[in-house]
């Protein structure tokens, strides 16, 4: 096996790794309705890159994930403060955060292309991913990560499940909710920078979405659903590198996302019970049910709703 | 108050001492001075927006205090935080979020649990004992939102169950509900007062209130009476908490001194 060949597989396979851990922390952000935070830390990565390249003038993959991720918690901390000091809502917030931290980073890797500036080559990767440029050595860096957030979800699985689903009882019954709350965002931001080389700071997000969203149609529990949004982030991020390995100057973001997107696709329409066409089924079941008198208002009428 | 032994500390199972809340500016309670004691099922009850639930959540740190402090079995509620069960209102969650019923009585012992551990064959064992109390055992595997409005209570009572405490709180648990679970309910609330525990529950329906409720607390963002129920619910009272919403309230009024059933 060449040497190339062997790099392209490890870069396939740490890839991998990162949809699935990306799409069992994202399972989190969706439950919680907080899809759109990863969103703003995302978008706050670039002037993260740029800047940590600027600073430390290295561009190795550690520096630069090191000042997106510092980026990403910025952003995120803004996001919070914003909320907590204005009377502006979630959404307008997040929006304001994602669209000035965006805009600061773009103005800094034109400023460094415009000048000229030595080194500063295949920093506008990370704006649409680009796993071709990857070395063994981040992949290494980005399983290594990875694994570690899924090994960290596992863990509080149980924590994570209540505090999504009730949080209010979570905190009359002594645990630590808003602490529990920045412990998921700061998991999404950790997975939105591992994803960046991939998927680039515009559709990293995607990557912690669409995937816990598909999955949620094809089961009615978290840990099957975590399971399988992982399984869906794994295929997405696999399709993304055989396309742009296949394609040279194909950017890897733009078709993970659609390759996850398909797979929604699919979930959406066929999936047992929650797809489109099983409920148009149970639609037309419930209604010659009703016609023939079979079904009356009782208690047991959720059962088909 | 309502009759009934007190709590061998000799200290009311709870105390509101001169509670005022705000949320941002706008105060919802004033100076409430309100202790309950165990046993019995114990109603607050006022009209929308005179700050119920928030009385109940004062209790359970849900809010900060703008002022004054509350004490559960004579002690803070961090000391005591596991004899207190509770019942939020039920739209407050997704009700489509993917758990089972079972899932969500298990939360109940979570806090037993603590970090890490999971629930076990003993946890297992509690939450299906709690489900056979409110008769939903056959539903156990069940996804949550495949559950009439009744039964989602009863779901989130018997995580409250499986919290064995002594303290509950319940949030307007019977809006909402058919008759059949709220018959259910009521009954698990009256084995509770038998065995010696304090219920305390926001409720909006006046007519139930006097067949229900040992003792009450009428509520307008101030306390307006407290007491047991008979002497607390008379017309004079209720015009004074339901100020300026008088149309229903001759009727219901009326209703109550004849002994609280339905006119």
């Amino acid at each position: 096996m060449s040497g190339l060949a062997y790099n392209t597989l490890v870069v396939a396979a740490a890839v991998a790794s990162v949809g699935f851990a990306a799409g069992v922390v994202g399972s989190f952000g969706v439950l919680r309705r907080r899809a759109l935070v990863g969103d703003a830390a995302s978008h706050a990565t670039l002037a993260g890159v740029v800047s940590a390249f600027l600073v430390t003038g290295r561009r190795d993959l550690p520096t630069l994930l090191a000042g997106a991720f510092v980026a990403a918690l910025a952003g995120l901390g803004i996001l919070v403060a914003i909320r907590r000091f204005t009377r502006t809502r979630d959404d307008a917030a997040t929006a304001i955060v994602l669209g000035v931290s965006f805009g600061l980073g773009i103005v800094l890797l034109s400023g460094l292309s415009a000048r000229g500036v030595a080194g500063a080559g295949g920093l506008e990767h990370f704006l649409m991913g680009h796993t071709a440029a990857l070395t063994a050595g981040d992949a290494v860096t980005l399983a290594g990560v990875s694994a570690a957030v899924v090994l960290v979800v596992w863990l509080f699985l149980k924590e994570a499940t209540l505090v999504s689903f009730d949080p209010a009882f979570a905190a009359a019954s002594g645990w630590p909710v808003p602490l529990l709350d920045y412990a998921l965002v700061a998991l999404v931001a950790v997975m939105v920078v591992v994803g960046l080389p991939a998927a680039g700071a515009v559709l990293v997000t995607a990557l912690v979405v669409i995937p816990p969203v598909a999955a949620r149609q094809w089961t009615e529990r978290v840990a099957p659903m975590l399971l399988l949004a992982g399984a869906i982030g794994l295929v997405a991020a696999l399709g993304g590198v055989a396309a742009s390995a296949a394609v040279p100057r194909l950017p890897t973001g733009p078709t993970i996302v659609l390759t996850a997107a398909a797979l929604f696709a699919v979930s959406f329409f066929f999936a047992p019970e929650r797809g489109w066409f099983a409920r148009r089924r149970i639609d037309r079941d419930v209604a010659l049910r009703l016609g023939s008198g079979t079904l009356g208002p009782d208690e047991d009428r959720a059962d088909v709703g | 108050m309502p009759s009934g032994i007190s709590t061998p500390t000799l200290a009311h199972t709870v105390e509101w001492h001169d509670v005022t809340v705000a949320y941002g500016r706008r105060p919802v309670l004033w100076n409430i001075e309100l202790s309950v004691s165990a046993p019995g099922i114990f109603g607050i009850i006022g009209p929308n927006g005179a700050g119920k639930s928030t009385l109940l959540k004062a209790a359970l740190g849900l809010v900060p205090l703008a002022g004054g402090s509350v004490r559960l079995f004579g002690r803070p509620l961090a000391a005591v935080r596991d004899r207190i069960g509770y019942v939020p209102q039920r739209e407050t969650v997704d009700w489509d979020f993917p758990v089972s019923v079972m899932d969500v009585v298990l939360m109940g012992t979570y806090a037993r649990l603590g970090w890490f551990r999971r629930p076990g064959p003993e946890e297992h064992e509690s939450a299906r004992a709690a489900l056979e109390r409110v008769g939903l055992a056959d539903l156990a595997d069940r996804q949550i939102g495949r559950l009439s409005g009744g039964q989602q209570q009863r779901v989130f009572l018997a995580r409250a169950l499986a919290q064995a405490a002594d303290l509950y709180f319940l949030d307007e648990p019977m809006a909402g509900v058919d008759v059949r679970s709220q018959e259910r309910i009521f009954r698990v609330l009256d084995e509770l007062r038998r065995d010696g525990r304090l219920v305390i529950v926001v409720h909006h329906d006046l007519r139930t209130a006097a067949e229900w409720f040992d003792g009450v607390a009428l509520v307008d963002m101030r306390l307006v009476a407290a007491g047991p129920t008979e002497a607390v619910l008379t017309p004079e009272n209720l015009r004074r908490t339901y100020a300026g919403r008088l149309d229903v309230l001759d009727e219901i009024g009326a209703a109550v001194e004849r002994g609280g059933r339905t006119p």
